[in-house]
Formats: C-alpha cells, sequence, structure tokens
C-alpha cells in the first residue's frame, strides 16, 4: 500500500544539492618528551609541544571522556586542579571553550595567556609542586568513510542515530579547526545544501560541556525532528 | 565546576524503593553483630578447566556497537594482506599471553595474518630474562658479563630458529628484545611492546638493553610514566579487558547466587570486595582497617578474594596476618582462590556492593577496570595507572590512606545513586578506552602508521 505524502514528509525527503557522508576519525596516542610538575614546566612545555599535544588534551580528551557531563572540559585544567592543587587556575583553564577556536595556533596562545596570567598573579604558586607530573602526549589521526550517505533530512536524522560518537565528535566538534570556521559540518550542510538557516543555528547552540556526546546526539537529532514536524 | 572537597552527590532519591531500602539497611544495622553463617568450601575445580573459543569480531557487536565494530574493519581495510608476527617469552600464563590469545585471532579476522611465536631457552636464559624484569622494575642487580652472555647466546639461537620474512614485527617485553638484529636490510616495521613499568629502571641493565630497543621504528607503553626517553616514536597503549572473557562476561543471576551461597557470601545485606592477591603491596590489611572503621556506622560485609598464598611464601604470611586481623568477625570473608577461579572472581564482582583496591603501588590495576566494567562503585587508590581509569568523583572514588577509603565506604553506601552514576560512569570509560576491540584499534593504527612512513 502507497503512503499518503503529507506537507512534512515531503520536506524531509527533499533532495538536498550534495549528499552529506558521514566520515568519522581514528585516533592513535603517542608519548611526547614534555612533562610538567609546576606551572612553570606546564608553561614551557605549553610553548613548546607540538601542535597534536594541544589537539589531544583539549578537543580529543572531550571524546574520550565523552560520558561526563558536568567537571570535565581539558586535561590541563583536570591536572591544576587535582595535581597541582590550583583551583583558581584550574578553573580558568576549564572555562576554555574548545569551540571558540578555529586553529590550534589561537588555542595555544589562550592557553599560555591564562597560565602565564595566573602566575604573575600568584607568584607563590609557582613553588607549588604536582606529585603527578603532567605527561604530554599527542593524537595522530586516521579519517575512514563510514559508506554512509544523506540525501536528505530523514536519511540525515537516521545517519545521526546510526554512526558512532567518534563521527559525531569528527563532524560537530573537530570539523572547526579543519575548516576555520566557528561552525561544524552538520551546520553547514544544513544551511548550504538543505537551506535549513534556523536549524543550523540552533545545532551551534548546543552545549557541549554540559551534555555527554550522546546527549549532545540525541539534542541534534532532536532539534531536526522538530523541524521535520 | 564542582567542589574537590567533598564528593557532590545527588542525594539518594527518597522515591526510589531500592535506594531507600539499601540505605535504611545499610545504616539500621551498622553495629549489630550478623548471626554467625555456614562457612562452606568452594566447589572450585582443582585443575584448570579447558580454555573456552576465542571470541569472533561479530560477537562484540553486542558490546561496543554495529557503528564502531565497521569503524575497526574500515580502519583495518587498508592492511588486508600485510603479515604480522609477534613474539614473546611465553604461550601460557601471565597477562601477555592472555592478552595475544585474543588479539592474534581478531586481527587475523580483520585479514591481517597474524602469527604467533614463543622464543626458548634454557633455564640459565629464563633466569638471567627473570633478574631483567625485576631490575627494570627498580630492584638491585649485578650484570655480569656472564648475564650478558647468556642473554645474547639465546636470542641468537632464536634468531637463527625464526625468521622474520613478516611485514610488521612486535616483540613483547625485554626477553626476546635482542631479535632485532633480524631486521638489518629487512623493510619491515619492527614494534617493542613494553609491558613493564620503566620509570625506575636498574642502570646498568638499562644500558645494555637501550641500543636494542633504538632499532625499533617505534616503542609502545601501557603509561606515560612508564616510558623512558627514546629517539623512537613511543604510542601509548593502555592494558585492556576481554568483556567477552570468563572473568568479565555477563553471567546467570543464578550462577552468582550460587557462587555467593558456596562462600558464605549474604547478598541481602551491603557486600564490598576487594579482589587481589595477597600481597603486601595491595595491602589487604589496610582494607580490613578501613573496614573496621567503616563498620561502626554502616553495616556490611567485607570480601577478600584471591590468590598468591599457594605459590609465594611471603603471600602464605600476608593470607595469615589478614586472617589473624579479621579474627572470629563472620563478616569478614577471605576467600584464596586458584588462578582459574576467573568465572568466580567474575560472580563475586558482580554481586557487590562496592569494589574496592587500596594498592600501596600498582601496574595498571585490571582489576579496577574489570570493576569498572561491572558497572561497580569502585573505591581505588591513586597509585600507578589507577588514576588513568578512576576520575575522582567521575568514574570512581581515589584514596590516598585507610581513612579516606573508610570515609568514602560510608559514603557510598549512603549515597546508592550517586554510587550508581560512578558505575554508569565508569563502564562508559572501560567502553571508549580500556576493551580488546580498543586494543586491536590501536594495533591496526599503528600498523597503518608505520606502513605509511615507508611510502
Amino acid at each position: 500500500m502507497q503512503t499518503a505524502i503529507t506537507p512534512t514528509t515531503a520536506f524531509s525527503t527533499v533532495q538536498a544539492k550534495a549528499p552529506f557522508e558521514f566520515k568519522s576519525a581514528a585516533h592513535l596516542l603517542f608519548i611526547e618528551r614534555e612533562r610538567a610538575s609546576s606551572i612553570d614546566e606546564l608553561l614551557r612545555a605549553l610553548q613548546s609541544c607540538p601542535e597534536e599535544s594541544i589537539f589531544q588534551h583539549t578537543f580529543r580528551t572531550l571524546e574520550e571522556h565523552h560520558f561526563i557531563k558536568e567537571g570535565f572540559s581539558n586535561d590541563f585544567a583536570h591536572w591544576a586542579y587535582t595535581e597541582l592543587g590550583e583551583v583558581g587556575l584550574g578553573e580558568r583553564l576549564a572555562s576554555l571553550d574548545v569551540r571558540e577556536f578555529t586553529s590550534l595556533a589561537a588555542l595555544r596562545e589562550r592557553l599560555v595567556q591564562v597560565v602565564e596570567e595566573f602566575a604573575s598573579e600568584h607568584p607563590k604558586s609557582r613553588e607549588r609542586t604536582a606529585p603527578m607530573p603532567f605527561y604530554f602526549c599527542s593524537s595522530k589521526t586516521i579519517v575512514l568513510q563510514t559508506q554512509r550517505h544523506a540525501a536528505n533530512l530523514l536519511e540525515f536524522i537516521d545517519g545521526l542515530r546510526q554512526v558512532s560518537l567518534h563521527s559525531i565528535h569528527y563532524h560537530f566538534i573537530e570539523a572547526r579547526l579543519r575548516r576555520k570556521l566557528e561552525s561544524n559540518d552538520f551546520s553547514i550542510w544544513l544551511l548550504r545544501d538543505l537551506g535549513l538557516e534556523r536549524e543550523s543555528v540552533l545545532l551551534n547552540h548546543i552545549d557541549i560541556y554540559t551534555s555527554t556526546l550522546e546527549g549532545v546526539r540525541r539534542k541534534i537529532i532532536q532539534i531536526l525532528q522538530n523541524a521535520v514536524h | 565546576m564542582q567542589d574537590l572537597g567533598r564528593p557532590t552527590a545527588p542525594q539518594p532519591d527518597s522515591s526510589s524503593p531500592a535506594a531507600e531500602a539499601s540505605v535504611r539497611n545499610a545504616q539500621t544495622q551498622a553495629g549489630t553483630p550478623a548471626p554467625a553463617r555456614e562457612r562452606r568450601k568452594p566447589r572450585i575445580s582443582e585443575t584448570p578447566p579447558a580454555a573456552p573459543p576465542a571470541p569472533r569480531l561479530a560477537d562484540y557487536e553486542s558490546i561496543i556497537g554495529k557503528s564502531q565494530l565497521d569503524e575497526l574493519r574500515f580502519v583495518a581495510s587498508p592492511l588486508r594482506g600485510k603479515r604480522v608476527k609477534m613474539v614473546n617469552s611465553t604461550a601460557m600464563g601471565g597477562g601477555v599471553a592472555e592478552m595475544l590469545n585474543r588479539l592474534v585471532p581478531l586481527l587475523d579476522e580483520l585479514e591481517i595474518k597474524t602469527g604467533w611465536e614463543v622464543i626458548t631457552g634454557g633455564n640459565d636464559f629464563f633466569e638471567v630474562t627473570k633478574a631483567f624484569h625485576n631490575a627494570l622494575h627498580g630492584g638491585e642487580f649485578t650484570l655480569t658479563q656472564q648475564a650478558r652472555d647468556v642473554f645474547m647466546l639465546h636470542t641468537e639461537q632464536n634468531r637463527k630458529r625464526m625468521s622474520f620474512d613478516e611485514d610488521l614485527v612486535v616483540i613483547h617485553d625485554p626477553q626476546p628484545a635482542g631479535l632485532i638484529s633480524s631486521k638489518a636490510g629487512k623493510s619491515s616495521h619492527w614494534v617493542w611492546r613494553c609491558h613493564i613499568d620503566l620509570s625506575h629502571p636498574n642502570r646498568d641493565v638499562w644500558s645494555f638493553l637501550h641500543p636494542m630497543v633504538e632499532q625499533y621504528d617505534a616503542a609502545v607503553f601501557s603509561s606515560p610514566a612508564f616510558a623512558r626517553s627514546l629517539a623512537i616514536p613511543q604510542a601509548l597503549f593502555y592494558p585492556c579487558i576481554d568483556p567477552l572473557s570468563e572473568k568479565n562476561k555477563d553471567l546467570d543471576e543464578k550462577y552468582i547466587q550460587e557462587v555467593c551461597d558456596n562462600f558464605g557470601v549474604d547478598r541481602s545485606r551491603p557486600i564490598v570486595t576487594q579482589i587481589s592477591r595477597f600481597d603486601r603491596l595491595k595491602d589487604p590489611l589496610g582494607v580490613i582497617k578501613a573496614y573496621k572503621m567503616a563498620k561502626k556506622y554502616v553495616d556490611f560485609q567485607l570480601v577478600l578474594a584471591g590468590g598468591g598464598a599457594s605459590d609465594d611464601p611471603e603471600g602464605a604470611v600476608v593470607l595469615k596476618e589478614a586472617q589473624e586481623a579479621a579474627g572470629d568477625d563472620p563478616d569478614v570473608i577471605i576467600l584464596e582462590l586458584p588462578p582459574w577461579s576467573a568465572l568466580e572472581i567474575n560472580a563475586l564482582q558482580r554481586a557487590s556492593t562496592i569494589i574496592v583496591q587500596k594498592s600501596l603501588k600498582e601496574g595498571f590495576g585490571l582489576t579496577v577496570t574489570e570493576a569498572l566494567w561491572k558497572a561497580k562503585p569502585t573505591i581505588a587508590s591513586a597509585v600507578g595507572g589507577i588514576p588513568t581509569q578512576v576520575i575522582d568523583k567521575h568514574t570512581g572514588l581515589l584514596v590516598h590512606s585507610v581513612e579516606g577509603c573508610a570515609y568514602q565506604i560510608r559514603y557510598l553506601l549512603t549515597h546508592p545513586e550517586f554510587g550508581a552514576q560512578l558505575g554508569r560512569n565508569g563502564r562508559e570509560h572501560v567502553k571508549e578506552n580500556f576493551l580488546m576491540t580498543t586494543n586491536a584499534r590501536r594495533w591496526v593504527m599503528l600498523f597503518r602508521i608505520l606502513s605509511s612512513s615507508n611510502a
């Protein structure tokens, strides 16, 4: 029996100008030379470490800890908090939102600035050493084709449900480094290829620091389902 | 962000009958002596049972999901037809052999033809390599010329016996490290997988091995803290557990009950468990002290279960001391189990309300990984690899003293909702980072990165 085409289903099956290709990313951790046991050492290491280390300890750690929805933002903040015992520095580092950065160089600059400011305001803190050093690691990435495509909104929602959380992270969070834009792959496709401006903007308002990555996936789907209905 | 001084846990949901019953049970029976229960001799086979067949890749789909399994296949696909050789020093017993038993079939199934060979040697060789192992962990050792000669002689014999025509060769641990001289003139890639902590090695032994290690294309360590400064890339592979092994697979409720009945563990009351060898570094006496401190406020049983007393004279002493410290308290249940008690340990972990790992020193701490995988609220010392797994107040609780351990036992027994949240996060953490499938993916990634460096 043929299903009656309603206005909403018709809208959700409108063909996109170009299909969305779901990709994902696999990462492998490497141990770098830099390590820090004090604020001064952290500062020096932040200045000299490879960009892949900045990526690992900020963007990538969010993916590794995607199930935590409060109190975990990046490895530098966590270490300052729990190992160095510098709650103030931990709070300042934790307040950095990776989505405000479209390059790792800019993010490094900001991290250095935060640590420098804290160190100059709290000279006594520079004498403090952590029992457990901060070990700098880096991440090597391989991008994967998932062979899943979406030609319309319904297929896109279905794809969002099926892909791994690594794929969500790749398109929704890591994308801005690749695109050098304060947006993400989903919003860009929704606007450019389906003309969904409102939904494109709404997706960028989702708070990734107060949700798990699974929660972020649900919120994206909810916004798009609201558009369908 | 949370205040770090004290767990900012959600209060127990008084609308939840289960939570209410658990709290009431824990609080009202504190200090009340429990009736003595019959202690039966556990029914455990006296010989190891036959190993079950290794799982297939598809068996993991229900655990990690189709998308993650597909991704593993995608990452591996460019390596189809490549040949890999794994070499270690033992085919049975020990964590490395256990891991290879699972990893090799998975890589094979990904169409990466993976072989596994074991080096041979006389008693003199294994005495030297055992001494090297202890020395690399920081123990005292005088490296004699004779020890060097024995090591090199057996390395040479193994080198002549084995062929290395594969595309990738992985050498596990120091015993076969000298096989690297077979790499000369070949285009293959060689990886040294070091499973031990090299943070404070005996200088002479490390100076002897270091030039061999530097000839590899990459080294792999289990923690950044275990690594050395090397000129070659050093990858970080966390140790892992197999969710389908007897130690970790899901169990029938009936079987869990049967094990508890056999061991005299009362499941109607809270159970706090530490699974560990009877070894001073696992601090069983500290756990008993923490039990006694917490027991003044909350009612629970303590289960200390593990092996190591029958094949280790010091283990027998530690077991005796633990039994003496427990005295005639029927709520302290001390179980000495044979090495093939994986199913029983699994059942005890699943029956537990809280799992403790109060080690004074630790490697990675795979018993913690097992506890987290079972979604158990876990209290563990901040030593070795434990803080990588237990993110304080997110995936478990870290402690630094007997007093801290006692307090957190009281806290979790009276705040079961917070414990449940820790347990859920802990399981997710293991699923993302410490499962056999993640380990397979790391190997595949490393092989791809090394293979592409040829181009």
